[in-house]
């Protein structure tokens, strides 16, 4: 891993090629002041040694049920139907709250950690020694928006950068004919808070989430003139490019002192690259047969969801560092936000991602990815231990389940403990800051010391807290 | 014993006064910055809570929150000894451990090590600490910044000999004078193609026409560029060009953000008011009254309500505020984070102060408390974000008000009033009213086999009365769709007679469970029987009813507004009557007329019509009601001279009451602005508050730990004005909120703005955080031209206008653009304006420029936003928003981007690569970044590639070779003609690729891209 050196790494070493102040230009980060560089002696980190070099996210958008799927409580099974009285004030944020319900799926312990797991994850629940549970994560609202803002960027209010963005501005890319964080959202529709959740906030632009929509007939938006137009010919495209780059380079050198000018140029040829690439990087075909099958391509329930874990594989081993995959679209129906009818809306759609992300854990690691990547799969908050209506659970930022999985984090273990009923963190209570602490650290950067000045404040991604959730790290 | 503690204050003082001196003298930077960066945080975060005069008892008697204090110590003993950190007792109780004798510190947990590590360091290095024990606190130790020293008007540098004939006006003094301080020169004047394309675009944000280049090229006047500055100050796109800026500042977007990102139909008119405002030159205390309290302020000038819209501009969270239960923490929660938006957006914008970061503790490095930053969230505490309704004419507000305001006090039962009804004259006009009622009958003649249409399987049925009922389904939107033909000549008026049936929920006539209806809209089309598929519309003129619901009257089903109604409740289970006049007669002699009547009952939703009947009549005008309850016909048949004084009154009420609603019906249609408001229609439980809610001074921002109810007010720190507005009032609030921030002699205020203005201009501000002038801000480069010019603009009258001339027309702005090699050395940055700045055009700037260069630029001011995209239904409450597909032919998609809807969480791609505010956040001053993403929209983007397909065609039309043709071309784009090689180079790849091919590249060159 040492001997890596990425492409922009070796541009800012030696300030080299298009120059290293047009780079900076292009990566957005030409404030001479900005935060420290990746090293090279601490594997691209930026203040200790990074374990991770790209991190893959799989969010689930609405709030998993964390005592559904991973959260076992024979006490709700004891309960069940009982009025809930833990003797304290019960709130639920949308309904009046019901009966204490117990869940509907059967929990089988998984792997030689013994985790439990429902029967509503059986491919996942086999690759249980791989990953490390945060059994009680909490979250300050209950509330969707200002949840998925926090879980996302750290902050209940709109306008902060996201994880992906953070990463981005603090790393820049392993490679530089894609982008360095890609969104792929649920093609039925985006998550709450819409793009707002893969904004760069203050941080330039360069860092939001590119969105690649794979079912789209153009993923990336103006990659290419639309098919609309049929003159732009190729040829046309190439000699105009040529007589493009001589009369900007004619301007840049009559107006000397200006990087921005040069950076206009190597703009020119590094969209040319991802012209190249990014086609390239989206296309499956090649995957064979296994592979495909690994990921569910081949059934229904599954297929979108595979194909778009099969495809951040892709964008991951290509340079990209960050890749957020999204489950879920912002609304009540397919969803994990199961207001409703947890026997009936939660199954569908823990199958649509369990035997994908479960392939995610295989390959990867079958590919030696895993050594260097790191998996996360978070949520907004967890749901309610008694019934909204008949048989939904309500919103619960008491406690809820996160797990990663790959560089630098343990197999097999778990971190904090919910109630018995799981409303609440009992004990090895983390937050959301604490989860970004620790992906922050797992890629060599100190949370405290990635920083931006905006608006009087020095603002980071963990806000004024945070604390790396060392339990869980190998 | 007096006399002595007197002494010993004086002499305590003395040493204050010494230390103090010495302190300033070390007082190097980097002391300071270590201590403000890492020190000072860190003990306000973990010891203040225990250890200060905010603390309910300092424990051990140690306060940590003034040096003085912090040096002597508490019971245990001095906690910091300068110089001597193994002496401390701060670090020996931080580090845990090192000293058993020592109590750890904080007792909930240990310090980050990085933290401990820097508080040795300072301890280490002196413990600089510029904490004044005269003022304990943390809040008061940051007195006395630059930005809040009163604006005295410095002298302006005397210049020598050359420098003298360089200056243009005083700017160039004070920037000359430190140039030569520096041992820099100012480059010369720029050419004047570069004058006028930097100048043009901005001032207007547009490129100059080649017509307008050339006139200024061959203009030999002396003032020919003062002259082109004025024609730009007057032009009205000048107000556009503000109005952009200032969206950026206010994070105005036409949608909720959040989960639910819904549309705002009504937040353009804010837009709006700010390009009126520039463009008359508005005084600028003025114009931040208006954005604070224009409501309150100036209640005669309603049309000034838009300006509201500035409070309302930010995001709303819906979900919190709106859906999710009112009793939860989370609403309240919800409540706090909107109000601290409103704070931010006010305080960011009018006077660059950061008071947002004091809302969980008191700020670590302004002179702002905690306290109040929660005093203003209570000037806000009253009001809420929605649409409401205003009468931009003075007169109609005027009568509305009025009217209004009578039949309320007749509905409320005024002893006065109700006493003045018995009057002659009243009862004269009651004598006139019931002989005008019994003149003849109207002859309405019902529909004949009418065709029936309705919405979602509901069935309509023809009754043997002629009458029409609805049965099966009923969906929440419902429109019938009446179809009928008839040989009436001459018609002016039809009649919607809605009838009660106890087939139907309450008796009906409505379709709702309680027998209620709401006629949203009534449209009406006509054919004639010679052509019976060629609708025209039948437009109606006015609507009279025999009895509105409040608020619900007949005029809102013909005001073509989907947001307002007809409806009928209480008075349900009773027949009711619409009759509307047409504006012109319908039905022309001879052959009969098709008459479409269209019925949408869309809002509110599930207020269906249950049994109703449609008649025409030729009667003339103006038609009226025909029929009226049963008690008011007995009241008139009663001889006038028999009527008791009861009766009297009675029959005077309900003329009285006729005559207010047909007043108020006839008024134009009120217009709505999403805006701050105190009063405005609930939606669901969002709703407005007879009073201000009240507001605690949360403990470190925790929900969970109100302190003491917050008291309105702004700032301590703004010497010599009022800063507490013990106000119960929720518009006296926002009152004295808006004169503190006007006054003249709020420093931050004026400083503020044209330190705005001046980056408007160069690209960057005197002071480089344009929202943040305190201690965590950058400085100014040059304070005494600050407050010259803040002094000057204020003593003038507050005109931006005066302002942006004085700026244009220095010689310093003037310069050329060009780099040197030399002075970068002393000044890489060019801080101190020994050249122009060279910029990237802003985003808007680039699409307005590319629309003009290829003719296709929309100069229409004002009105509803254009979508870019297309609109479809989403998974929940955010829509589908589809920018790709837009067909940029279709109309409007030429207006400028000022006037572009603005999605909040789903923002244009195309702008938002190149850096266009994002409207969830305040947006000071905009990145222009350069990235691989910017040239494939430049190269590919479909707007990009159909105007390019317009300049080829407009350049094939004023050329006809391709060597002219590029000369045109470069005319347009780039405002200069092509250099003879670029002519010849480029006219060959016209000729071979066409000049579509050609113009896409030239829209793609950094010459285009840039302003010099």
């Amino acid at each position: 891993m040492q001997g890596r050196i990425s492409r922009r790494d070796w541009l800012w070493r030696l300030g080299g090629g298009f120059g290293g102040l047009a780079l900076a230009d292009l990566i957005g980060r030409a404030d001479a002041s900005g935060p420290d560089r990746p090293r090279m002696d601490l594997d691209g980190g930026l203040h200790h040694r990074a374990k991770a070099r790209r991190v893959l996210q799989i969010f689930l958008n609405g709030g998993m049920s964390q005592m559904d799927t991973f959260d076992r409580k024979p006490e709700l099974d004891r309960l069940h139907g009982e009025p809930f009285d833990p003797g304290e004030h019960v709130e639920g944020v949308t309904s009046t709250p019901g009966r204490l319900m117990k869940s509907p799926f059967a929990f089988r312990r998984h792997g030689e950690s013994g985790r439990w797991v429902s029967e509503v994850f059986p491919h996942l629940a086999t690759r249980v020694d791989d990953m490390a549970f945060l059994m009680a994560v909490t979250s300050r609202t209950n509330v969707h928006g200002p949840a998925s803002y926090l879980m996302n960027t750290g902050f209940l209010a709109p306008g902060f950068p996201c994880l992906g963005a953070w990463v981005s501005y603090g790393l820049g890319a392993l490679g530089d004919d894609l982008p360095t964080f890609v969104v792929l959202p649920d093609p039925k529709g985006l998550p709450y808070n819409a793009k707002g959740n893969f904004s760069a906030g203050f941080l330039p632009m360069a860092h939001q989430g590119t969105t690649i929509n794979a079912a789209a007939p153009e993923p990336i938006p103006d990659l290419f003139p639309p098919g609309s137009a049929r003159w732009p010919s190729a040829e046309a495209e190439r000699e105009g490019l040529l007589r493009l780059a001589a009369m900007n380079r004619r301007h840049a050198e009559a107006n000397p002192g200006d990087s921005r000018l040069e950076s206009r140029i190597a703009a020119y040829e590094l969209a040319a690259r991802m012209q190249l690439s990014a086609p390239e990087a989206l296309e499956l075909a090649g995957e064979t047969d296994a592979t495909r099958r690994l990921y569910g391509l081949d059934e229904p329930a599954t297929a979108d969801f595979g194909r778009r874990c099969l495809l951040a594989r892709r964008l991951l081993e290509r340079g990209v560092r960050f890749v957020q995959v999204w489950s879920g679209a912002g609304g009540p129906k397919d969803n994990w936000d199961n207001h409703t009818d947890i026997p009936n809306e939660l199954p569908p759609i823990a199958r649509s991602i369990d035997r994908p992300t479960a392939a995610l854990l295989v390959d990867l690691k079958a590919r030696g990815l895993l050594d260097d990547t790191l998996i996360v799969c978070s949520t907004e908050f967890g749901r309610m231990p008694f019934t909204q209506g008949a048989t939904g659970r309500d919103h619960n930022g008491g406690t809820s389940v996160t797990w990663l999985a790959g560089a630098g984090v343990k197999g097999g273990v778990a971190h904090g403990e919910s109630d018995p009923w799981s409303w609440k963190a009992a004990a090895g209570a983390t937050t959301g800051y604490d989860l970004h602490a620790t992906i922050l650290h797992l890629l060599g950067i100190d949370h405290e010391r990635l920083t931006v000045r905006h608006d009087g404040i020095d603002r980071r991604l963990t806000d004024v807290h945070g604390h790396v959730i060392r339990e869980i790290l190998a | 014993m007096r006399g002595l503690g007197n002494r010993n204050a004086l002499r305590c003082w003395g040493l204050l006064l010494v230390s103090c001196v010495t302190a300033a003298r070390a007082d190097d930077a980097a002391s300071r910055d270590f201590f403000e960066a890492r020190v000072r945080p860190v003990l306000i975060e973990h010891c203040y809570p225990c250890h200060s005069t905010e603390a309910a008892k300092a424990k051990g008697g140690l306060r940590l929150d003034d040096r003085e204090a912090a040096r002597a110590g508490g019971d245990s003993g001095p906690a910091v000894a300068p110089g001597l950190p193994d002496e401390s007792l701060l670090i020996l109780a931080v580090e845990q451990g090192a000293d058993a004798e020592v109590e750890p510190m904080p007792p909930k947990g240990k310090l980050p090590e990085a933290a401990i590590a820097d508080l040795r360091r300072w301890i280490e290095q002196g413990a600089f600490d510029p904490r004044d024990a005269s003022e304990p606190g943390s809040v008061e130790a940051a007195k006395g910044g630059w930005a809040l020293r009163p604006i005295e008007p410095p002298a302006v540098p005397e210049l020598d000999g050359a420098d003298r004939g360089r200056a243009r006006n005083p700017i160039d003094a004070f920037l000359l004078d430190r140039l030569r301080r520096e041992g820099l020169s100012p480059s010369d004047e720029a050419d004047r193609r570069t004058l006028i394309r930097r100048a043009t675009f901005d001032l207007i944000g547009l490129p100059p026409l080649p017509e307008e280049i050339a006139a200024f090229l061959a203009d030999p006047a002396a003032d020919a560029y003062e002259r082109l500055v004025d024609r730009l100050l007057a032009s009205p796109h000048y107000g556009e060009r503000w109005a952009r800026r200032w969206m950026d500042l206010a994070h105005f977007a036409e949608t909720h953000g959040h989960d639910q990102d819904r549309i705002r139909p009504n937040a353009w008119p804010y837009r709006d008011y700010l390009i009126d405002s520039f463009n008359r030159d508005k005084p600028y205390a003025r114009f931040v009254r208006e954005q604070v309290a224009a409501d309150a302020l100036y209640p005669d000038e309603p049309e000034l309500t838009p300006a509201l819209g500035f409070l309302a501009a930010g995001p709303w969270d819906e979900s919190s505020l709106r859906d999710i239960r009112e009793d939860s923490l989370d609403r309240q929660v919800g409540h706090y984070l909107d109000r601290d938006d409103m704070v931010a957006t006010v305080m960011s914008t009018f006077v660059s102060s950061t008071v947002h970061c004091a809302r969980c503790h008191d700020h670590k490095f302004d002179p702002i408390s905690q306290a109040e930053y929660y005093g203003l969230q209570a000037v806000f505490a009253g009001v809420g974000r929605a649409d409401r309704t205003y009468d931009p004419d003075p007169e109609v507000h005027r009568l509305r008000r009025e009217l209004t305001e009578r039949r309320k006090a007749l509905a409320s039962g005024d002893p006065e009033l109700l006493a003045s009804l018995q009057g002659d004259a009243i009862q004269a006009e009651v004598a006139a009213w019931a002989a005008e009622l019994r003149g003849p009958r109207i002859p309405w003649s019902p529909l004949i086999s009418p065709e029936l249409k309705a919405e979602a399987g509901t069935s309509l049925t023809i009754q043997p009365d002629r009458s029409i009922l609805a049965e099966g389904p009923s969906p929440a939107e419902q429109t019938y769709t009446i179809t009928a033909r008839t040989d009436l000549v001459g018609i002016t008026a039809f009649r919607l007679e809605l009838l009660p049936d106890e087939r139907l929920p309450s008796g009906g006539p409505g379709r709702n469970a309680n027998g209620n209806l709401h006629l949203t809209d009534v449209e009406v089309f006509q054919a004639s029987s010679a052509a019976p598929d060629d609708w025209r519309p039948a437009p109606i003129a006015r609507a009279a009813s025999d009895y509105d619901q409040p608020g619900w009257g007949i005029a809102g089903a013909v005001d073509g507004d989907t947001k307002t109604a007809w409806g009928i409740h209480p008075e349900v289970g009773k027949p009711h009557e619409g009759v509307f006049e047409f504006r012109e007669d319908v039905g022309g002699a001879g052959g009969g007329v098709r008459l479409r009547f269209v019925l949408r009952q869309t809002y509110p939703a599930g207020h269906a019509i249950g049994r109703f009947r449609i008649s025409v009549a030729s009667a003339p005008r103006p038609a009226r009601v025909g029929s009226l309850p049963g008690p008011i016909v007995a009241l008139l048949e009663i001889p006038p001279e028999r009527r008791t004084p009861e009766q009297r009154r009675e029959l005077g009420a309900i003329h009285l009451a006729e005559y207010l609603d047909r007043r108020i019906a006839a008024l134009p249609p009120a217009r709505s602005v999403y805006a701050a408001a105190s009063q405005f229609t609930p939606d669901g439980s969002h709703k407005p508050v007879a009073e201000p809610r009240p507001v605690f001074v949360l403990k470190r921002g925790d929900i969970r730990n109100p302190g003491a109810p917050a008291v309105p007010g702004a700032l301590g720190c703004v010497a010599g004005l009022e800063s507490r507005f013990d106000l119960p009032k929720e518009s006296d609030r926002r009152i004295a909120l808006a004169k503190w921030l006007s006054e003249e002699a709020n420093p931050l205020t004026w400083r503020s703005i044209v330190n705005r203005a001046w980056q408007a201009h160069f690209g960057r501000g005197l002071v480089d955080t344009p929202n943040d002038f305190g201690r965590m801000g950058a400085a100014p480069t040059h304070p005494e031209l600050l407050d010259w010019l803040a002094w000057t603009f204020r003593e003038g009258g507050g005109s931006l206008k005066s302002l942006d001339r004085l700026i244009v027309t220095s010689a310093a702005y003037r310069q050329a653009s060009r780099h040197d090699a030399g002075k970068a050395a002393v000044d890489g940055d060019n801080r101190l304006l020994w050249r122009m700045n060279r910029t990237r055009l802003d985003a808007e700037s680039i699409r307005d420029a590319v629309l003009a260069v290829a003719g296709r630029l929309d100069a229409t001011m004002g009105g509803p936003s254009i979508r870019h995209f297309t609109l479809g239904p989403g998974v929940h409450v955010t829509p589908t928003v589809e920018y790709a597909s837009y067909d940029w032919d279709a109309p409007g998609a030429g207006r400028r981007s000022v006037y572009r809807f603005l999605f909040r969480t789903l923002p244009d791609p195309f702008m938002d690569v190149f850096d266009a505010a994002d409207a969830s956040q305040l947006t000071p001053a905009r990145n222009a970044s350069v990235t691989p993403l910017q040239a494939l929209a430049l190269l590919n983007d479909p707007f990009l590639i159909r105007q390019s397909e317009h300049l080829a065609r407009r350049v094939d039309g004023l050329a006809a070779d391709a060597r002219a043709r590029v000369a045109v071309a470069f005319d347009l784009v780039l405002g200069r003609p092509p250099e003879s090689d670029e002519a010849g180079a480029w006219a060959e790849y016209l000729a071979s690729h066409g000049t579509a091919n050609f113009c896409r590249m030239l829209l793609n060159t950094s010459e285009f891209l840039f302003v010099d």
